[in-house]
């Protein structure tokens, strides 16, 4: 459900969308300021090099400046936005990632929420995060971080829902090796 | 690649992915740079709307449009925290444009020209007319100050500041409609 300060936002955020598309570059700078952090958050975890994610948050919000007269603006600003980030993302990349055999529906269930076996220390998962391959990391970052169900994540990395819930399988093996490289606790 | 960067070296435990920060601010502010991109690139637009030259039977309708102006500010300011107290002791607030967000060079040469204009282009207008204009700018500017007056104490206000760029929209229009009806006035 959709708390009042956040229907408040959303109808606040679609006023600027409005805007820019009226080409208010203003109103365009007051979305890039909301989103700046969660949109160069996603494109660091995804380019795991500063440099880059300054450029792809960039290209970001540049084809999000040329693009704002197809954006539907019943679906959600931001949302949007990560898809474009994930597009500039993955175009910077010389291939592709993705060799993983997808993964049968039924062999992994769906878990909104991985919870890790003992508290661990923010900077060593982000290490441990940005040492996954990239097919992996791209999944738990979108699934895993950033909350997208295995269909968005799909949708947005253009693969399999299959793959999708494979690499997921995969990252959380890799990064609970790189956790606890004794085993659990 | 560089080594992977690491956004917060805190300490701080987590039992789970998703109490990771999803916001990691940039090492510098992108914006201007990405503005120059979307202005050298073509693009930025202009910002303000033209209106069609308006006719002197057009008047009253431009007349009614600052009159809904002024009425819509007059509503906003009712939204506004009670700022009654900082008004009365700065009676004299200057309508200067503080705020970043309407640092635009070319709004602030536009703005300035059509205020220095403006007097002239009101002498063109019917009494009426003129006097519905003048009211108009002037809950505008009162309302300025106190969104301003408001933002002094909360400067961090979204909703603050961005009724305070409708207002200067408002006035923009305002003025931009007064420039064309007095010029729509002049070709017939």
């Amino acid at each position: 459900m959709i708390s009042a300060a956040q229907s408040d936002r959303i109808d606040w955020e679609a006023a600027l969308v409005q805007r820019a598309r009226n080409g208010d570059m203003r109103a365009f700078e007051r979305l890039y300021r909301e989103h700046i952090g969660r949109i160069y958050g996603l494109c660091l975890r995804l380019t795991r090099d500063p440099a880059a994610a300054e450029d792809c948050a960039q290209e970001t919000f540049i084809n999000a400046w040329r693009g704002l007269k197809n954006f539907e603006t019943r679906s959600a600003f931001g949302t949007w936005l990560h898809r474009i980030a994930v597009n500039v993302a993955l175009a910077r990349r010389r291939r592709p990632a993705w060799t993983v055999e997808p993964l049968p529906d039924a062999e992994e269930p769906e878990e909104p929420e991985w919870t890790l076996d003992t508290p661990v220390e923010v900077s060593e998962i982000e290490a441990a995060v940005g040492a996954l391959p990239d097919g992996a990391r791209d999944v738990l970052v979108l699934c895993g971080i950033y909350g997208y169900s295995h269909g968005e994540a799909s949708e947005m990395l253009g693969v399999a829902e299959g793959t999708c819930k494979a690499q997921l399988h995969r990252a959380r093996a890799l990064l609970r090796r790189k956790l606890y490289p004794e085993g659990s606790p | 690649m560089s080594e992977p960067h690491s956004p917060q070296p805190a300490a701080r435990k987590v039992t789970s992915l998703r109490d990771l920060p999803l916001e990691i601010a940039p090492p510098r502010d992108l914006w201007p740079e990405l503005e120059r991109r979307l202005v050298a690139g073509g693009a930025g637009r202009r910002r303000w709307p033209q209106l069609p030259a308006l006719r002197p039977r057009y008047f009253a309708a431009a007349a009614g449009l600052v009159a809904a102006v002024g009425v819509g500010i007059l509503i906003g300011r009712g939204l506004l925290p009670s700022v009654g107290g900082d008004i009365a002791t700065h009676p004299t607030a200057s309508l200067v444009v503080p705020a970043s967000f309407i640092s635009d060079p070319r709004y602030l040469r536009d703005r300035a020209e059509l205020l220095k204009s403006l007097n002239a282009r009101l002498a063109e207008l019917p009494p009426q007319s003129r006097q519905k204009v003048l009211a108009s700018l002037a809950t505008i500017h009162q309302s300025m100050r106190d969104i301003q007056a408001a933002l002094g104490r909360e400067p961090g206000n979204a909703l603050l500041q961005e009724l305070l760029v409708d207002t200067y929209q408002d006035e923009m229009r305002v003025l931009t409609t007064v420039q064309e009806a007095s010029a729509g006035s002049g070709e017939t």
